[in-house]
Protein backbone atom coordinates (compact mmCIF):
# COMPACT_ATOMS: atom_id res chain seq x y z
CA UNK A 1 0.00 0.00 0.00
CA UNK A 2 0.98 3.95 -0.89
CA UNK A 3 2.85 2.14 -4.07
CA UNK A 4 2.11 3.96 -7.35
CA UNK A 5 -0.04 0.57 -8.24
CA UNK A 6 -2.04 0.75 -5.15
CA UNK A 7 -3.09 4.22 -4.95
CA UNK A 8 -6.80 5.37 -4.97
CA UNK A 9 -8.04 7.85 -7.58
CA UNK A 10 -11.78 7.90 -7.26
CA UNK A 11 -12.23 11.06 -9.38
CA UNK A 12 -12.31 10.56 -13.13
CA UNK A 13 -12.66 14.70 -13.73
CA UNK A 14 -9.74 15.36 -11.98
CA UNK A 15 -7.53 12.24 -13.53
CA UNK A 16 -4.59 13.82 -14.94
CA UNK A 17 -4.32 16.62 -12.22
CA UNK A 18 -1.47 16.36 -9.49
CA UNK A 19 -2.04 15.81 -5.95
CA UNK A 20 -0.18 17.70 -3.32
CA UNK A 21 0.01 16.71 0.36
CA UNK A 22 0.38 20.00 2.78
CA UNK A 23 1.87 18.99 6.27
CA UNK A 24 1.97 21.47 8.35
CA UNK A 25 -0.09 22.72 11.96
CA UNK A 26 0.11 26.25 11.58
CA UNK A 27 -3.83 26.87 9.78
CA UNK A 28 -3.22 29.85 8.99
CA UNK A 29 -0.02 28.89 7.27
CA UNK A 30 -1.92 25.82 6.06
CA UNK A 31 -4.66 27.83 4.44
CA UNK A 32 -2.44 29.75 2.50
CA UNK A 33 0.28 26.97 1.22
CA UNK A 34 -2.90 24.92 0.08
CA UNK A 35 -4.71 28.23 -1.44
CA UNK A 36 -1.68 29.08 -3.29
CA UNK A 37 -1.13 25.57 -4.87
CA UNK A 38 -5.43 25.31 -5.61
CA UNK A 39 -5.53 29.07 -7.42
CA UNK A 40 -2.91 26.84 -9.50
CA UNK A 41 -4.61 24.18 -10.19
CA UNK A 42 -3.11 21.36 -8.27
CA UNK A 43 -5.55 19.28 -5.96
CA UNK A 44 -4.48 19.43 -2.22
CA UNK A 45 -4.96 17.36 0.90
CA UNK A 46 -3.98 18.90 3.90
CA UNK A 47 -2.54 17.43 7.48
CA UNK A 48 -2.09 19.44 10.63
CA UNK A 49 0.99 17.37 11.94
CA UNK A 50 3.18 14.30 11.05
CA UNK A 51 1.12 11.97 12.34
CA UNK A 52 -2.03 12.87 9.94
CA UNK A 53 0.58 12.85 6.73
CA UNK A 54 1.78 9.37 7.77
CA UNK A 55 -2.23 8.44 7.94
CA UNK A 56 -2.79 10.12 4.49
CA UNK A 57 0.31 8.25 3.09
CA UNK A 58 -0.76 4.85 4.31
CA UNK A 59 -4.22 4.98 2.79
CA UNK A 60 -3.18 4.92 -0.39
CA UNK A 61 -4.40 8.28 -1.62
CA UNK A 62 -3.31 9.07 -4.57
CA UNK A 63 -0.36 12.04 -3.96
CA UNK A 64 2.28 13.08 -6.08
CA UNK A 65 4.72 15.30 -3.74
CA UNK A 66 4.77 15.94 -0.13
CA UNK A 67 5.60 19.25 1.60
CA UNK A 68 6.31 19.23 5.28
CA UNK A 69 7.08 21.55 8.38
CA UNK A 70 9.43 19.99 10.39
CA UNK A 71 8.35 20.90 13.26
CA UNK A 72 4.83 19.76 14.33
CA UNK A 73 3.57 18.41 17.61
CA UNK A 74 2.79 14.59 17.37
CA UNK A 75 4.72 11.53 17.53
CA UNK A 76 6.25 12.04 13.89
CA UNK A 77 8.11 15.19 13.11
CA UNK A 78 8.49 15.99 9.03
CA UNK A 79 11.61 14.89 9.11
CA UNK A 80 10.62 11.21 10.14
CA UNK A 81 7.19 11.79 7.99
CA UNK A 82 9.90 12.70 4.93
CA UNK A 83 11.73 9.20 5.35
CA UNK A 84 8.45 7.65 5.74
CA UNK A 85 6.93 9.12 2.16
CA UNK A 86 10.76 8.05 1.41
CA UNK A 87 10.42 4.48 2.02
CA UNK A 88 7.22 4.06 0.35
CA UNK A 89 7.64 5.57 -2.96
CA UNK A 90 11.20 6.51 -3.18
CA UNK A 91 10.85 8.48 -6.82
CA UNK A 92 8.35 10.88 -5.20
CA UNK A 93 9.30 14.55 -4.37
CA UNK A 94 9.25 15.73 -0.54
CA UNK A 95 9.90 19.15 0.03
CA UNK A 96 11.13 20.18 3.61
CA UNK A 97 10.42 23.68 4.46
CA UNK A 98 11.31 25.03 7.92
CA UNK A 99 13.39 27.61 9.61
CA UNK A 100 16.67 25.95 8.73
CA UNK A 101 17.21 22.55 6.90
CA UNK A 102 17.72 19.32 9.75
CA UNK A 103 20.78 17.75 8.85
CA UNK A 104 18.43 14.45 9.06
CA UNK A 105 16.29 15.86 6.15
CA UNK A 106 18.90 16.06 3.83
CA UNK A 107 18.53 12.50 3.22
CA UNK A 108 14.70 12.32 2.86
CA UNK A 109 13.85 15.81 1.52
CA UNK A 110 14.09 16.92 -2.77
CA UNK A 111 14.18 20.28 -1.88
CA UNK A 112 14.40 22.63 1.24
CA UNK A 113 12.09 26.26 1.55
CA UNK A 114 13.68 28.36 4.65
CA UNK A 115 10.75 30.20 6.12
CA UNK A 116 9.70 32.98 5.80
CA UNK A 117 9.12 32.39 1.91
CA UNK A 118 7.33 34.22 -1.03
CA UNK A 119 4.10 31.98 -2.68
CA UNK A 120 6.09 32.54 -5.94
CA UNK A 121 9.04 30.89 -4.66
CA UNK A 122 6.81 27.81 -3.05
CA UNK A 123 5.28 27.46 -6.53
CA UNK A 124 8.79 27.59 -8.50
CA UNK A 125 9.96 24.60 -6.53
CA UNK A 126 6.88 22.78 -6.77
CA UNK A 127 6.72 23.47 -10.77
CA UNK A 128 10.79 22.07 -10.76
CA UNK A 129 9.59 19.14 -9.10
CA UNK A 130 6.16 17.84 -10.51
CA UNK A 131 5.43 20.23 -13.42
CA UNK A 132 2.35 21.70 -14.10
CA UNK A 133 -0.69 20.88 -12.46
CA UNK A 134 -2.00 18.99 -15.12
CA UNK A 135 0.61 15.92 -16.00
CA UNK A 136 -1.06 13.63 -18.45
CA UNK A 137 -1.05 14.56 -22.30
CA UNK A 138 -5.48 15.11 -23.26
CA UNK A 139 -5.27 11.94 -25.37
CA UNK A 140 -4.38 9.74 -22.24
CA UNK A 141 -6.81 11.27 -20.14
CA UNK A 142 -10.06 9.08 -19.60
CA UNK A 143 -13.05 10.39 -18.05
CA UNK B 1 -27.44 29.30 6.52
CA UNK B 2 -27.78 32.73 5.29
CA UNK B 3 -29.79 33.74 2.55
CA UNK B 4 -28.90 32.54 -0.89
CA UNK B 5 -27.86 35.88 -2.14
CA UNK B 6 -25.56 36.88 1.12
CA UNK B 7 -24.06 33.55 1.21
CA UNK B 8 -20.31 33.43 0.49
CA UNK B 9 -20.08 29.63 0.17
CA UNK B 10 -17.39 29.65 2.77
CA UNK B 11 -17.48 26.44 4.89
CA UNK B 12 -15.32 24.98 7.33
CA UNK B 13 -15.10 21.33 7.57
CA UNK B 14 -13.57 20.19 11.31
CA UNK B 15 -12.91 16.74 12.12
CA UNK B 16 -10.28 15.07 14.11
CA UNK B 17 -9.82 12.25 11.52
CA UNK B 18 -7.74 13.59 8.76
CA UNK B 19 -8.81 11.24 6.01
CA UNK B 20 -12.62 12.10 6.98
CA UNK B 21 -11.99 15.40 6.83
CA UNK B 22 -10.11 15.50 3.30
CA UNK B 23 -12.80 13.14 1.72
CA UNK B 24 -15.42 15.77 2.96
CA UNK B 25 -13.19 18.94 2.07
CA UNK B 26 -12.78 17.65 -1.38
CA UNK B 27 -16.78 16.57 -1.86
CA UNK B 28 -18.02 20.20 -0.68
CA UNK B 29 -15.48 22.03 -3.29
CA UNK B 30 -16.58 20.27 -5.89
CA UNK B 31 -19.81 21.30 -5.24
CA UNK B 32 -18.33 24.62 -5.53
CA UNK B 33 -17.94 25.61 -1.61
CA UNK B 34 -14.59 27.29 -0.44
CA UNK B 35 -14.04 24.87 1.89
CA UNK B 36 -11.52 25.76 4.96
CA UNK B 37 -10.10 22.65 6.61
CA UNK B 38 -9.63 22.68 10.46
CA UNK B 39 -8.09 19.82 12.23
CA UNK B 40 -9.18 20.82 15.83
CA UNK B 41 -11.52 23.36 17.79
CA UNK B 42 -8.61 25.50 18.26
CA UNK B 43 -7.75 25.47 14.86
CA UNK B 44 -11.38 27.04 13.92
CA UNK B 45 -11.44 29.39 16.38
CA UNK B 46 -8.12 30.83 14.48
CA UNK B 47 -10.02 31.08 11.33
CA UNK B 48 -12.61 32.77 12.63
CA UNK B 49 -10.87 35.13 14.93
CA UNK B 50 -8.64 36.39 11.85
CA UNK B 51 -11.58 37.10 10.09
CA UNK B 52 -9.73 35.72 6.83
CA UNK B 53 -12.66 33.85 5.30
CA UNK B 54 -16.37 35.06 5.40
CA UNK B 55 -17.83 31.74 6.84
CA UNK B 56 -21.23 30.37 6.02
CA UNK B 57 -21.04 27.01 7.50
CA UNK B 58 -18.88 24.87 10.11
CA UNK B 59 -19.37 21.01 9.40
CA UNK B 60 -18.09 19.69 12.81
CA UNK B 61 -17.82 16.61 13.84
CA UNK B 62 -19.32 16.55 17.85
CA UNK B 63 -15.61 14.64 19.03
CA UNK B 64 -13.84 16.95 17.41
CA UNK B 65 -10.62 17.81 20.04
CA UNK B 66 -9.44 20.82 21.10
CA UNK B 67 -9.39 23.13 23.99
CA UNK B 68 -12.64 23.57 23.80
CA UNK B 69 -14.92 20.68 22.91
CA UNK B 70 -17.60 20.88 20.00
CA UNK B 71 -20.67 21.37 21.53
CA UNK B 72 -18.75 24.56 23.61
CA UNK B 73 -17.47 25.62 20.65
CA UNK B 74 -21.22 25.56 18.97
CA UNK B 75 -21.84 27.60 21.87
CA UNK B 76 -19.16 30.14 20.92
CA UNK B 77 -19.63 30.41 17.43
CA UNK B 78 -23.47 31.06 18.54
CA UNK B 79 -22.83 33.72 20.71
CA UNK B 80 -20.01 35.60 18.45
CA UNK B 81 -21.02 34.71 15.42
CA UNK B 82 -24.31 34.20 14.80
CA UNK B 83 -25.22 34.24 11.54
CA UNK B 84 -23.09 31.12 10.71
CA UNK B 85 -24.61 27.94 10.73
CA UNK B 86 -23.09 25.03 12.75
CA UNK B 87 -23.82 21.84 11.87
CA UNK B 88 -22.54 19.15 14.16
CA UNK B 89 -22.38 15.35 13.06
CA UNK B 90 -21.70 12.17 15.50
CA UNK B 91 -20.44 9.58 12.75
CA UNK B 92 -19.54 9.60 9.17
CA UNK B 93 -22.76 8.37 7.80
CA UNK B 94 -24.64 11.60 9.72
CA UNK B 95 -21.52 13.56 8.24
CA UNK B 96 -21.56 12.41 4.29
CA UNK B 97 -25.54 13.14 4.70
CA UNK B 98 -25.10 16.32 6.02
CA UNK B 99 -22.37 17.34 3.27
CA UNK B 100 -24.75 15.82 0.96
CA UNK B 101 -27.62 18.84 1.96
CA UNK B 102 -25.12 21.02 2.02
CA UNK B 103 -24.11 20.22 -1.69
CA UNK B 104 -27.60 20.85 -2.56
CA UNK B 105 -27.43 24.23 -0.60
CA UNK B 106 -24.31 25.35 -2.80
CA UNK B 107 -23.09 27.25 -5.71
CA UNK B 108 -23.61 24.21 -7.92
CA UNK B 109 -27.10 23.50 -7.10
CA UNK B 110 -26.16 19.34 -7.53
CA UNK B 111 -24.28 16.89 -6.13
CA UNK B 112 -20.99 15.74 -8.01
CA UNK B 113 -22.23 12.41 -6.89
CA UNK B 114 -23.87 10.56 -4.16
CA UNK B 115 -23.03 11.10 -0.79
CA UNK B 116 -22.92 7.13 -0.33
CA UNK B 117 -19.96 7.24 -2.56
CA UNK B 118 -18.22 9.85 -0.48
CA UNK B 119 -18.89 7.49 2.72
CA UNK B 120 -17.53 4.62 0.46
CA UNK B 121 -14.52 6.35 -0.23
CA UNK B 122 -13.97 7.07 3.63
CA UNK B 123 -14.26 3.82 4.70
CA UNK B 124 -11.76 2.33 2.19
CA UNK B 125 -9.34 5.09 2.82
CA UNK B 126 -9.44 4.09 6.72
CA UNK B 127 -9.30 0.85 6.32
CA UNK B 128 -5.76 1.47 4.47
CA UNK B 129 -4.85 3.27 6.78
CA UNK B 130 -5.22 0.88 9.71
CA UNK B 131 -3.73 -1.92 7.96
Amino acid sequence: MGTHEGRVSERKDVMGKQTILVVEDEVMIRMLMSDVLRDEGYLVIEAANGDEGKDLLMSGHDIDLIVTDVRMPGQIDGVELAAIAKRLEPERPVVVVSGHLPPAAANSADEFIAKPYLPSTFLQVILKLIGPPCHQPPHDRTG
Amino acid sequence: MSSAAARSHWLIVADSEVIVRNVLSDYLRQCGYKVIDAANTDEVRVILETGSAPVDAILSDAELGGTLNAFALRIMVRDRWPDIAFILVGNVDAAAKAAGELCDEGPHLKRPYDPQAVLAHIRRLLGNARR
